[in-house]
């Protein structure tokens, strides 16, 4: 059939199963917003308050379902404003369909009103990007996207569409999806080496990152847990990989991760670690990381081998089926010893905040939420304190259900990521943590939750100040606290009423589980204002440079 | 001024001839801080293609980094890292030189030598073309520097495995 560029994306669109999609108008996609009106049946769209929020809306709708997000930007500016967004989800590996209006073919090169080289810009954060210079390589060009973004190792790949292409018309034929070839698995010599080491190791410890989340793994590597009868640690990208209800659980790894955890890095002789890259927020100090034991290191990605830190052993492939794989070979192990004493670091060093009888501690509210939750909830985060308190005190059960930004560390991410979220998941219980820094930074998104009544929960860790950054210049800059108070002017239940959204405060202690109650009950979108000391820090700690077998338990 | 271990490693890259493979590849290399020491690029048999002759200065990790991240580009299809005991390694060098009469006949005598070919001769200067391995295009620098070398024109090394 004979159609114009901008009803073949929505085709292709289509094609992929895509229902929704989140945006901004503008002049170079008014095709393109032509179209969605005309498939406006089949295709949802989402318009954000700013386009930065419409890139975390489509990588937390990726990151909730699995299924790629995408979004869609005007030139210049608007696509400008996807940069954060595509570089957040480039850092932790979500597939994310970028596309973007360009000026027409005839002006391009020319600094045209509002023209911008969004391909040259997004190279660095993109899995590949495409600028479409004719109209009859634009549906192959969108498929291509898609299976770039969702195969291998996932990514962003942003495709940009001048204007014309968008008008000029050509003919269409649909094709049907081809599912990914599956990663090869290692060969046989490869695993059976692997096999031995999980069978000589006496005190294996399982270290699992975002890829296992990614690579749908989480059934495989909790029978790999079982059958190597190891401890088992995840990284911030693999909350609720595992089951962190489970005895084997021994809390976060990293800058921020247990004592428990350090112990079992420290004593074991074997980390066996899936899906994950060793990110320096985990290695803390290479040199001075796991430095007693072997390392068998899974990953899809052979660049990530040797990358970082160098292992004893590398099995290159799909995580999930490496450990169905190695779960099919291995003998059940018994470490019962090792086990009581991974058990009993758990038990001897608990994650405590202090805090006199009616003070409102971040641990007490998310272990509330936790609770009434049932760890079921989807949290997504933006970034500071109370996204590592999220991490360590709300108990994440499945997978998909901590949504944050870990490695590009992104401010003003958790809102338009739950936004997403919710819409890919309206059955799932949304929650965004946030700080009051961070929500300064996206807080125009609550017109988005109110306008298209998504019933997210915004709760805001109110401390009046850049808790983290607080705490560094607490810690290691003589407590001079440079621009890192937040004015305490904002009224929240004013700015929430006037966005139309419903507000909450926890000021006490025996507020906090009647507001979530309330919060968690309600049908449309509500802020919570919860008022917490400033003082609070994110402990354990590992400074820089410091072992991770080291962490500072106390401030 | 090499640090210990550092050393140089060719890389023949088979890319799309897509545009912006120049930039992707050379962007990976900047971003991710290896070294290009010269990097050469044409259509290969297949117009389709490109070869990348890329040489990279560091040791062996960086390399086997540069190779691994080089395969996750999309356009790229192939990457080699060349062993130069193994290879036929090129360079072309086009060199301007000062001519004098009374240097003239010095001139010539060290082109004769390198077998280099003189490709214009003006009343006050020569210039010389040399194709050959790194080393001897920098013998042949260095004898003609006394004669004041106005400008040097030299592609980075094309290698091709043996």
């Amino acid at each position: 059939m004979l159609l114009t560029g901008a009803q073949i994306v929505m085709e292709c669109l289509l094609e992929q199963g895509v229902d929704t999609v989140f945006g901004y108008p503008g002049g170079a996609v008014l095709n393109l917003y032509d179209a969605l009106y005309e498939y406006r049946d089949r295709i949802r769209h989402i318009r954000t308050c700013h386009e930065q929020a419409a890139a975390h809306a489509a990588d937390g709708y990726a990151r909730a379902s699995g299924r790629t997000g995408v979004c869609i930007a005007t030139s210049g500016p608007g696509a400008t404003n996807l940069v954060t967004g595509i570089a957040t989800a480039y850092m932790d590996s979500v597939p994310v369909v970028a596309i973007t209006g360009n000026v027409t073919r005839d002006l391009l090169g020319l600094d045209s009103f509002q023209e911008v080289d969004i391909t040259g810009i997004t190279m660095p954060v993109t899995k590949h990007n495409y600028l479409v210079k004719h109209v009859e390589r634009l549906a192959d060009t969108l498929r291509s996207a898609f299976r770039i973004a969702g195969s291998g190792r996932k990514g962003p790949v942003l495709v940009d569409i001048p204007k014309d292409i968008t008008a000029l018309k050509t003919e269409f034929t649909p094709r049907r999806p081809e599912p990914f070839p599956a990663a090869d698995l290692p060969p046989d010599g490869q695993l059976s080496r692997a096999l031995a080491m999980l069978r000589s190791s006496k005190r294996p410890f399982f270290y699992c990152g975002g890829g296992v989340v990614s690579g749908g793994a989480a059934r495989e590597a909790a029978e790999f847990a079982e059958k190597a009868d190891a401890p088992v640690s995840c990284s911030l990208m693999c909350q609720g990989g595992y089951d962190q209800s489970g005895g084997r659980y021994l809390g976060m790894l990293g800058m921020h991760g247990t004592k428990a955890s350090a112990e079992a890095i420290k004593n074991c002789d074997l980390l066996v670690a899936a899906g994950t890259r060793f990110s320096d927020r985990v290695l803390c100090n290479a040199g001075l990381f796991a430095r007693h034991c072997k390392i068998l290191q899974i990953d899809i990605d052979a660049a990530e081998f040797g990358k970082n830190i160098d292992v004893d052993w590398k099995l290159q492939g799909d995580v999930k089926s490496i450990l169905a794989r190695l779960n099919g070979l291995l003998p059940q192990q018994d470490h019962a010893g090792w086990m009581k004493q991974a058990a009993g670091w758990k038990r001897d060093f608990p994650l405590r905040q202090a805090g006199g009888p009616d003070e409102v501690t971040p641990q007490a509210v998310l272990e509330t939420l936790s609770r009434l939750t049932g760890g079921g909830a989807v949290l997504t985060t933006e970034v500071g304190q109370h996204q590592m308190w999220a991490a360590q005190y709300y108990t994440f059960r499945k997978p998909r259900h901590f949504i944050t930004s870990g490695g590009l560390g992104t401010m003003g991410f958790g809102l338009g990521a739950a936004i997403g979220a919710k819409t890919a998941e309206p059955e799932e219980t949304v929650v965004n943590c946030a700080g009051d820094g961070s929500f300064h930074m996206n807080c125009a998104e609550l017109s988005t939750l109110a306008r298209y009544s998504i019933p997210v929960v915004e709760l805001i860790f109110d401390n009046r100040t850049l808790g983290m950054v607080r705490q560094w210049q607490k810690l290691f800059y003589g407590g001079r606290f440079s621009q890192t108070d937040v004015d305490g002017n904002t009224d929240y239940a004013k700015l929430a009423g006037a966005f139309g959204v419903k507000a909450l405060k926890i000021a006490k202690k025996h507020e906090i589980e009647p507001v979530l109650r309330e919060a968690l009950s309600s049908r449309g979108p509500v802020l919570i204002d919860c008022l917490i000391s400033k003082d609070e820090n994110v402990l354990p700690m590992v400074p820089a440079g410091g072992s991770v077998e080291d962490p500072i338990l106390e401030m | 001024m090499q640090e210990t271990g550092e050393k140089e490693y060719i890389l023949s890259v088979l890319a799309k001839n897509n545009p912006g493979v120049l930039l992707r590849i050379a962007g990976l290399f900047s971003r991710r801080c290896y070294n290009i020491l010269s990097i050469v690029a044409s259509q290969t048999e297949n117009a389709e293609y490109s070869r990348i002759l890329i040489v990279v200065s560091g040791d062996d990790r960086i390399v086997r980094q540069a190779d691994k991240q080089l395969c996750k580009l999309v356009d790229i299809e192939e990457v080699d890292i060349l062993d130069p005991k193994k290879s036929v390694v090129r360079e072309h060098l086009l060199l301007k030189v000062r001519r004098t009469p009374r240097n003239s006949w010095h001139l010539v005598q060290i082109a004769a030598v390198f077998r280099a070919n003189i490709l214009s001769v003006a009343e006050d200067f020569m210039i010389v073309e040399l194709t050959g391995d790194a080393g001897t295009l920098n013998s042949l620098i260095e004898l003609y520097s006394p004669y004041h070398i106005l400008k040097i024109l030299r592609t980075g090394s094309m290698a091709m495995a043996t």
